[in-house]
């Protein structure tokens, strides 16, 4: 898959720059895009390469919340900004309700300018998307 | 372990330390946080800390679980043992070149290395168990290392290559892990070192192969066995020279020179070997190489 591809679904729907692509080579294997820093890669036979970043299987496609955590950065749409009791629910992977207008679908979710991770938005709610392990357990 | 009386300093001050659990160590990852801004958090959440001496970013965290701190989650930091950073350090990768790190999964220092490389050039970080490669792939994502690739060959036979730089951590006895969990040296002994051994003389004879002329091969290990250090090291001295340990901060004790009544070829001093009861630290084993 090569970059341009890449680059335009993120900025359709985040408004990712194309320059934030520049410098990686990008793979596709099944419904997965990896993305590697760009350098001539030795003949062998490889298990992974870099970060897997989006899936393409499902509609829509979905970021993954480490690639997020890289490019997310760079977004200008489809954001959800946390304070910090919402924060703490969205890092336990839970949903929670929030009062903004945004298109259905993935969200970067940040909470005081950093990005915590990737969320499902529909009808006022946010889905936390956080893979298991990257959760913070709750205290109760 | 007593068969170690002899060759390392102040036996009795070494036992006595391995009854004393070992700080809680992280590195602070500077591919997702500047140190300064780190250092910050931890301050504003009234989290103790203390900059080792010898490496700017490793940190002894005063906190009971810090896998469980945000920044632990959100990739800022790495929990890692205080003298695994060494190695990378010696290794000294720079942005651009071809890494090899032969034995790599849990990845703490594959992704060290992607950081000193600041995610520019490649790493390739080898681990053959298919059960250890997502605990490296996972770790290199939560780090944001983005010039990782994963292989999964026998170290022994990993099959080509020219790399600038390559590093065996090799499998090993953990001998200086006792101070995590009590019984690693009692588990310990001559034998499980010699079958090992086998394995280690393997990986680094390939590992010397696979540089590039005058590229740097870095051995370590975390154990004290001669039979898994020195005497592996010994097995490449006509391929490769060794080359002086010294950071400063840090005290090391000269490789050993002589075991079981046989003196060793070479000038084996030149490794390094770091005790708990020196630097308060686990125990190790490096060595540096420069192949010919
Ligand atoms: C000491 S651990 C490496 C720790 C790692 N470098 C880190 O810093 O996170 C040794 C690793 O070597 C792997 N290993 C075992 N046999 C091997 C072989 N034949 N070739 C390469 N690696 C091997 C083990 O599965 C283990 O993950």
């Amino acid at each position: 898959m090569n970059s341009s591809e890449v680059a335009r679904l993120w900025k359709s729907r985040f408004g990712i720059p194309e320059k934030a692509f520049a410098g990686y080579r990008f793979f596709r294997k099944a419904q997965s895009v990896w993305m590697i820093s760009a350098s001539d890669l030795p003949n062998l036979s490889y298990e992974a390469l870099g970060m897997r970043i989006m899936n393409l299987k499902d509609r829509p496609w979905k970021p993954t919340t480490c690639a997020l955590q890289i490019l997310g950065k760079h977004a200008t749409k489809n954001l959800v900004h946390l304070n910090e009791s919402q924060a703490m629910t969205f890092l336990e992977g839970k949903s929670l309700p929030v009062d903004t207008n945004l298109e259905p679908g993935y969200v970067v979710v940040l909470y005081r300018e950093e990005v915590l991770g990737c969320g499902l938005y529909s009808r006022g709610i946010v889905i936390s998307q956080l893979p298991k392990e990257r959760r913070m357990t709750s205290c109760s | 372990m007593e068969r170690y009386k002899d060759i390392i300093p102040n036996f009795e001050a070494f036992k006595a330390v391995l009854h004393r659990p070992l700080f809680n160590c992280c590195r602070i990852n500077t591919l997702k946080i500047e140190r300064a801004r780190l250092l910050e958090r931890l301050d504003e959440k009234g989290i103790g800390w203390r900059i080792f001496d010898w490496y700017p970013f490793g940190l002894k965290l005063d906190v009971q679980s810090p896998g469980k701190l945000l920044e632990n989650l959100l990739g800022y930091i790495h929990i890692q043992e205080e003298l695994s950073m060494l190695p990378p350090l010696l290794l000294d990768p720079q942005p651009g070149e071809v890494v090899l790190d032969l034995c790599a999964s849990p990845g703490s220092k594959t992704t060290q290395i992607s950081q000193m490389m600041n995610n520019q050039g490649l790493v390739i970080a080898n681990e053959p168990s298919l059960a250890r490669v997502s605990p490296l792939r996972s770790n290199c994502e939560r780090l944001g290392a983005l010039n990782v690739a994963i292989t999964r060959y026998d170290g022994r036979n990993f099959p080509r290559g020219s790399f600038d730089r390559v590093l065996v951590d090799a499998p090993c006895t953990s001998e200086g892990r006792e101070r995590r969990g009590r019984g690693t040296i009692a588990r310990s002994n001559r034998k499980r070192s010699l079958d090992l051994q086998k394995l280690q003389i393997g990986l680094l004879k390939n590992a010397t192969r696979l540089a590039k002329p005058k590229g740097v091969v870095i051995y370590s290990t975390c154990t004290y066995a001669p039979e898994e250090n020195e005497l592996v090291v010994e097995k490449v001295l006509d391929d490769a020279r060794l080359e002086r340990i010294s950071i400063s901060g840090l005290k090391d004790c000269p490789g050993i020179t002589e075991w079981s009544g046989e003196t060793m070829k070479g000038d084996l001093s030149k490794c390094a070997r770091y005790y708990p009861h020196i630097n308060d630290t686990g125990g190790f084993f490096v060595a540096k190489l420069i192949k010919n």
